[in-house]
């Protein structure tokens, strides 16, 4: 086991898998049965699965095909996407499901964290904290798959989280998302340095050296999406994982 | 499960140990058109043949070859196509391409069933090899629907769809770019062994594809389809070649390969030929013998024979076992088959049943195939 975790993060929409660019113009990466097998196989400690369209579309919550998915994991798999009850959380906990991850709903209705901390604990809410410069505003967080915007700033809602009882948190910075430029070192110092829960940096991922960067800044662990699914520079489809060596080597762990 | 793995052992039984054998090869009677001859048979004898002067498509030494691949790529990005699957043959090519100084782009199709292993060799080999690579994804759901078109039809050749697909893509890059070489790990030393006529089909049959989409309101949206007409298309208009490359090598073995491969990338190689997609190995592990009565190692063991990388007896062991590994990993895949196809142990059962249907009942392209080769032949004389 590695102390920082290193995360693969998978778009779900519609039964396949898709990888975009800030949020946007989605393209088609893949089966997500046969690619949970190929990071079973890579014996990735644990993945996160976001149903990218569930919230935006206000679609309910595909828990027959989840169940498929999830049944080919090993590893513990957190889920974020259209989870708007208790109901909701347990029905995915029982099919497997490790983590709920919220945003929009989480948003929308605060109490709803609270009584997801108060029925299955804090280490199983996270919440995903969606962000993105405005034009005259600074950073705000969004709902929504990064569609709608908030009134929040993310240091803001970032402590709320924490106050609710969320036990960790995924800061995912819009702008990055998808880019190969690195992860917001500034950001997740700042937001980290205010928190006492893990912080998983996400966003921007290009190479290992991202990860121990993000370590240094106050991550607990680093989510990734293109790096383990795209070669450069045509993004052509391999998915990929580091060796564990290689991991212990760069994030200076023994 | 067991009752599948049992069925398996019958059916190898059946089909290996009863069937009269060539006395120099693993080529028996389940071989349409099999002549047993002095020396051997006709499977072989044409083998022996064709390694002693394999077929060029361009008739140059090697030298020669990639001094003319550098030359006609001059001021394009790329000069080369290497198609890569993983698999030792495709992933040879491309690191021989690379050492001969040549600038390859290396294309990958993925049809929803790459194993570890496939994606850990293609990922090493581009990285350490500084190659770009394309892949072109087709959707899954749609290549599924195809799939079960395929079986639904009980005709043999249901990798048709992945190896048209793949001539596809890469005639496809190689128009794109511009570019007048595909490289291909095809080659006369492990795979020149003609197959018999009843162990796959014709894999330009794009009108065989589409038709049996059609039959099943299949809408063909990211299969890249390719038949006769496209193949001379890219051939004769564009001057696109398709190079047999280690053809041109002086000597391919593929243990020696595969050693080199391990050695240098960290390459994970794995038992049978093809094992790379997680369905081929199913299919030529499986469902081949089972409901075809196609034992395909039967084919790549006599080539390995006859060019002394393996013994003769060793063979015949090998064909005694199940094409797995172990019973384990055959089960794994038949769980892994049934839920990717969604389909019940009945369905499956159901289908293994069913008589085999020839691919010309649902329309095909061969004759029209036939025909133009005739009229090349006729203007190369």
């Amino acid at each position: 086991m590695i102390k920082t975790r290193i995360i693969p993060v998978l778009l779900m929409k519609n039964r396949g898998l898709y990888k975009g660019i800030k949020f946007k113009n989605h393209k088609y990466v893949g089966d997500p049965i046969n690619t949970v097998r190929i990071f079973n196989e890579k014996e990735v400690d644990e993945l996160i699965i976001f149903d990218i369209e569930a919230s935006k579309a206000n679609k309910s919550i595909d828990f027959d095909y989840l169940k498929e998915v999830v049944s080919e994991a090993f590893m513990p798999i957190g889920y974020g996407g259209g989870i708007k009850s208790v109901k909701d959380a347990e029905n995915l906990f029982k099919i497997g499901i490790e983590k709920v991850i919220l945003n929009t709903h989480a948003i929308l209705n605060f109490q709803l964290i609270k009584e997801l901390v108060k029925n299955f604990g804090s280490q199983s809410v996270v919440f995903s904290l969606d962000y993105k410069k405005t034009f005259f505003n600074g950073y705000k967080v969004f709902i929504k798959s990064g569609t709608k915007k908030t009134s929040y700033k993310p240091e803001d809602i970032a402590s709320i989280m924490e106050d609710l009882g969320a036990g960790e948190i995924i800061l995912n910075d819009i702008d990055r998302d998808g880019t190969f430029n690195g992860y917001n070192i500034e950001m997740i110092k700042e937001i980290s340095s205010n928190l006492s829960i893990p912080l998983i940096a996400c966003g921007g991922a290009r190479n290992l050296k991202d990860f121990k960067m993000a370590k240094d800044a106050g991550a607990s662990a680093c989510a990734a999406g293109s790096m383990f699914v795209f070669h450069m520079p045509h993004r052509a489809v391999v998915i990929s994982y580091p060796r564990y060596e290689e991991l212990k080597k760069v994030l200076g762990e023994n | 499960m067991q009752e599948f793995i049992d069925l398996l052992r019958e059916k190898l039984v059946e089909i290996n140990e009863k069937p009269k054998r060539c006395k120099r090869c693993l080529m028996d009677e389940t071989a349409e058109g099999i002549v047993f001859t002095e020396t051997g048979c006709n499977y072989c004898d044409e083998f022996l043949k064709i390694l002693d002067n394999p077929p060029k498509k361009i008739n140059l030494s090697l030298e020669e070859l990639v001094n003319k691949v550098k030359k006609d790529g001059r001021n394009k990005p790329y000069d080369c196509i290497v198609g890569l699957s993983g698999g030792v043959d495709s992933s040879y090519t491309l690191v021989k391409v690379k050492e001969l100084g040549l600038r390859p782009l290396a294309v990958h199709m993925d049809n929803g069933w790459d194993s570890e292993l496939a994606a850990n060799n293609i990922k090493n080999l581009v990285e350490n090899l500084g190659v770009d690579l394309y892949t072109h994804v087709i959707d899954w759901d749609e290549y599924r629907q195809l799939m079960q078109a395929f079986f639904d039809a009980d005709v043999i050749d249901i990798e048709l769809l992945y190896d048209n697909a793949m001539l596809a893509v890469c005639y496809q890059q190689a128009n794109k770019y511009g570019l007048k070489y595909i490289l291909a790990g095809t080659n006369s030393s492990t795979e020149g062994m003609i197959l018999p006529r009843n162990w796959n089909w014709f894999k330009w049959d794009k009108k065989n594809i589409k038709n049996l989409a059609k039959l099943k309101r299949i809408k063909i949206k990211t299969f890249p389809a390719i038949g006769t007409l496209d193949k001379i298309y890219y051939e004769f208009v564009k001057g696109i070649k398709w190079i047999s490359f280690l053809d041109y090598l002086p000597s391919y073995n593929k243990f020696e390969a595969l050693e080199a491969l391990q050695k240098q990338f960290n390459y994970k190689p794995y038992p049978y030929k093809h094992y790379e997609s997680v369905f081929t190995r199913f299919y030529q592990g499986f469902i081949l013998p089972v409901k075809f009565g196609v034992d395909k190692r039967k084919n790549h063991l006599s080539t390995l024979i006859l060019t002394n990388q393996m013994k003769k007896e060793d063979a015949i062991k090998t064909l005694q076992e199940i094409p797995y590994p172990t019973e384990q990993e055959l089960k794994d895949d038949i769980e892994y088959f049934l839920k990717k196809m969604n389909w019940t142990k009945d369905d499956l059962k159901d289908y293994l049943q069913r008589p085999e249907k020839p691919h010309k009942q649902y329309g095909s392209e061969i004759s029209l195939w036939n025909f133009f080769k005739e009229i090349y032949k006729k203007i190369n004389k």
